[in-house]
C-alpha cells in the first residue's frame, strides 16, 4: 500500500477550511514519506465545485456522488470510504477531525482493523515508522502515538495547519459506490437544528467574549452580552456555563466544545483549565478578565487584567461604544 | 434491561499540567502531588443514565473497569452509586494496551456478564482523551453504536430514541437493541453516592477476572505510545494596569483600540 488519501468534508456546496488544513498536513507527510496524495469526496448533487477548491497538489482525485449521501449516517461514510481505499490502497488516511468523522472514523478502523489515531496535530515519520502527535490529558500532555498497520487513520485538530492551495492538478473521477445505505439497527428520526445559535458561529468569528463560572450568576451575564454586542463579537463559554443549563453546548469553547481561531477572544471570569485552552491555541490575541491573580488563564492571555469583572466590564463596555461613534 | 457500564480510573482531570509528571520511559503520566484517582466524568454519566433507565424499566446494572488493583475504588465508587454488580478485569500483562487490547478484554467481560441489554461507556476517557475504545467494542461485540449521546427519550423495551450530538446541530436516531452508546456530559449531572449506598459498597463483592478467567491471550496492539510530553505553560499575561476596575475596563479598551483589535 502506498499514498496518502485525505477525504474531505464539506459544508453546503463548499469543503471545509479544515479539509485545506488537512490537505497541508497530508503535503507536509508527503514528503516525508515520498508518497503522493490523493484526495477523494463523499456527496449528495454535484461536487464538481467543492472538488476544484479541493484539489491541491493530488496526484487522484475521486468523488462518491450520490443522493444518499444527503443525510450522514456513519455506515454510509464507511461503506464509501472502504470503496476508495479499495480502489486506491492507501498507507496513510487523513481526515479533518470533526463530530462526523470523530464518529464514522473508529468504525472505519474497527472493519479494516487499522490503527486509529483521533485529534491530532502532527503527523510524523520517525524510526518506528508513523507517529501521530496527539494531545492528551485535556491537552496538558501531547503523545507520541506510533500507528501499526495500512492505512494507518489519523484526523487532523482544526487550526492547527494553514489552508493548501488548489493547484487543479489531479484529474477528477467518479466512483460509482454499491450497497450505500445506514446500518439497518438504526434509524434516522430528524436533525434537530440548533436554536438559540445568534447567527455568527463561534468557529468563524473574529472576536469571541467568553464567560466562565467566575461570572456568578445569570443576573450578571448580561454583561457578556452587552460587550459581546460593543464589539461585535460572539458568544461563547466554559463548560461550567453549559453544565449550568445557562447556555447550550453549541456556546462551549475548548476540547468537547468548539476550537475557534479568533483574532481576539476575551475570556471573562474563566479560570483557564487545559480542556478549556485546548479551545483557544489558535486565538490570536487573548485578554483574560479573572480577580484572581493566579489563574492559569493568564500564563495563556497576552493581556490580564485583575479584578472583578462587574467593575470591569461596564467601564469597558461603555468605552468601547465610545469608538464605535 | 441488563446494562453494563463501562467506567475508567482516571487521574483527575483538574490537574494542570504544573503537577503533572511522565516517568523516566515517558510512557506513564503521573499526578506529582499524589492526588487520588476517580472516576472518568463520561463515565460517571454513563452510570448515572443507566440508573435512571432501570428505575423506568427495571432490571439490573453492572459496572466493569479494566485497571489495577486500585481501580477497586472506582468500582466501589459504582456501587455506592446504585450499581447492582461490579467487577475489576485485572491481570499484570494488561498494563500497557492500547484502545484496541482495552476494548478486547472489556468485550470478554461483558460476554462473560451473558445476555446484555445496552452496553454504556463514556464519549472519552479524559486521561487518553482517545474516544475509541467504545468502537472497538461495539465491533467486537457486533453492537450498533453512537456517540456522543446527550439525551435518550423514554421508549420501548426493543429500542432507544438518542440524541446523538454533532457539529452544528443533534440527530435523533432510534436505535434497536442491544446496542452501545457513548455518554456525554450534557445528559444529566451524576448523583453522588448515599450513604447507604457506600455501606452497601463495603459489603459489596468485587470479583477480579484475569486473563485466564476470561480466556484473552495476547493482544497484538495497533498503536504504541512512543514518548509523552508534559505542555508547561510559562507565558504571563501583560497585565493592564489601573486605579480600580473601571479605570483598567477603560486601559483595556483603548488597549485593544490602538491594536486595531476594537
Ligand atoms: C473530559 C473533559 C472535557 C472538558 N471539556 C471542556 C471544554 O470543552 N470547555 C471547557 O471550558 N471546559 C471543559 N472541561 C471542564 C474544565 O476542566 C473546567 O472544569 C472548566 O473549564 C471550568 O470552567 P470555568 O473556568 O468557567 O470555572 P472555574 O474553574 O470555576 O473558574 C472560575 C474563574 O472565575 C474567576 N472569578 C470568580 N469570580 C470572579 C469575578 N467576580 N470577576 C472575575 N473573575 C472571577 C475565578 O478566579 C476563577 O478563575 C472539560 C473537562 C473534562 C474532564
Ligand atoms: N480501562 C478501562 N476500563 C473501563 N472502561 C474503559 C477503559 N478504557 C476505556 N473505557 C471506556 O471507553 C470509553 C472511551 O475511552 P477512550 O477511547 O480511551 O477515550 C471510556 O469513557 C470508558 O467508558
Amino acid at each position: 500500500m502506498t499514498g496518502i488519501l485525505v477525504i474531505g468534508e464539506m459544508a453546503g456546496n463548499a469543503v471545509t477550511k479544515q479539509t485545506l488544513e488537512t490537505v497541508a498536513a497530508a503535503l507536509q507527510l508527503s514528503v516525508e514519506l515520498k508518497q503522493p496524495v490523493s484526495g477523494a469526496l463523499f456527496g449528495a448533487g454535484d461536487l464538481a465545485g467543492a472538488a476544484a477548491q479541493f484539489n491541491c497538489g493530488f496526484s487522484t482525485l475521486l468523488l462518491v456522488e450520490s443522493e444518499r449521501l444527503e443525510q450522514y449516517s456513519a455506515q454510509q461514510s464507511v461503506t464509501a470510504a472502504l470503496a476508495v481505499i479499495a480502489k486506491l490502497q492507501p498507507s496513510v488516511l487523513l481526515l479533518p477531525h470533526s463530530a462526523r468523522t470523530r464518529d464514522w472514523a473508529p468504525q472505519l478502523a474497527a472493519k479494516l482493523g487499522s490503527g486509529l489515531v483521533l485529534d491530532c496535530v502532527n503527523v510524523v515519520v520517525g524510526e518506528d515508522g508513523l507517529a501521530a502527535v496527539k494531545p492528551m490529558y485535556g491537552g496538558g500532555v501531547w503523545g507520541q502515538h506510533v500507528v501499526h498497520g495500512e492505512p494507518a487513520i489519523i484526523t487532523v485538530r482544526a487550526g492547527v495547519f494553514d489552508c493548501a492551495k488548489p493547484d487543479a492538478g489531479a484529474s477528477i473521477e467518479r466512483l460509482e459506490v454499491p450497497n450505500l445505505a445506514p446500518n439497518p439497527r438504526i434509524e434516522h428520526l430528524e436533525t434537530i437544528v440548533n436554536e438559540g445559535t445568534d447567527g455568527q458561529q463561534l468557529k468563524d468569528a473574529k472576536t469571541i467574549i467568553s464567560g466562565g463560572r467566575g461570572t456568578g450568576g445569570q443576573e450578571n451575564w448580561h454583561l457578556i452580552e452587552e460587550a459581546a454586542a460593543a464589539t461585535g463579537g460572539a458568544i461563547g463559554c466554559s463548560r461550567a456555563i453549559v453544565d449550568m443549563g445557562w447556555l447550550r453546548w453549541n456556546h462551549q469553547v475548548g476540547l468537547s466544545g468548539t476550537i475557534v481561531a479568533p483574532e481576539l477572544y476575551i475570556a471573562v471570569g474563566i479560570s483557564g483549565a487545559v480542556q478549556h485552552l485546548a479551545g483557544i491555541s489558535n486565538a490570536k490575541t487573548v485578554v483574560a478578565i479573572n480577580n484572581d491573580p493566579d489563574a492559569e488563564i493568564f500564563k495563556r492571555a497576552d493581556y490580564g487584567v485583575i479584578g472583578d469583572f462587574k467593575e470591569v466590564l461596564p467601564a469597558f463596555i461603555e468605552h468601547v461604544k465610545g469608538y464605535a461613534k | 434491561m441488563h446494562i453494563v457500564v463501562t467506567v475508567k480510573q482516571v487521574m483527575d482531570p483538574i490537574i494542570p499540567p504544573s503537577h503533572m509528571a511522565v516517568d523516566a520511559s515517558r510512557k506513564q503520566v503521573v499526578s506529582a502531588s499524589g492526588a487520588p484517582a476517580v472516576m472518568n466524568g463520561y463515565d460517571a454519566n454513563g452510570l448515572e443514565e443507566a440508573l435512571r433507565l432501570k428505575q423506568v424499566h427495571g432490571g439490573k446494572v453492572t459496572a466493569i473497569t479494566l485497571g489495577n488493583e486500585s481501580a477497586r475504588n472506582t468500582l466501589k465508587r459504582a456501587v455506592a452509586m446504585g450499581a447492582d454488580t461490579a467487577a475489576l478485569l485485572c491481570d499484570p500483562q494488561w498494563q500497557t494496551l492500547d484502545s484496541f487490547g482495552i476494548a478486547t478484554v472489556l468485550a470478554a467481560g461483558i460476554r462473560k456478564i451473558g445476555k446484555v441489554d445496552l452496553v454504556l461507556c463514556g464519549r472519552q476517557a479524559s486521561d487518553s482523551d482517545g474516544g475509541q475504545v467504545l468502537y472497538w467494542l461495539a465491533q467486537l461485540l457486533d453492537l450498533p453504536v453512537v456517540s456522543p449521546i446527550i439525551k435518550i427519550e423514554e421508549s420501548g423495551a426493543d429500542a432507544l430514541v438518542v440524541h446523538q450530538l454533532m457539529d452544528e446541530e443533534c440527530q435523533r436516531l432510534r436505535v434497536e437493541l442491544p446496542a452501545l452508546l457513548g455518554i456525554s456530559s450534557e445528559i444529566n449531572e451524576p448523583r453522588l453516592p448515599s450513604p447507604k449506598g457506600a455501606v452497601i459498597a463495603t459489603r459489596t463483592m468485587i470479583p477480579v477476572w484475569n486473563a485466564s478467567t476470561l480466556n484473552v491471550g495476547q493482544v497484538a496492539g495497533k498503536v504504541t505510545i512512543k514518548a509523552l510530553d508534559i505542555q508547561v505553560r510559562t507565558g504571563q499575561a501583560e497585565i493592564i494596569e489601573g486605579a480600580d476596575g473601571a479605570a483598567r475596563g477603560r486601559a483595556l479598551a483603548d488597549k485593544l483600540h490602538q491594536l486595531g483589535l476594537l
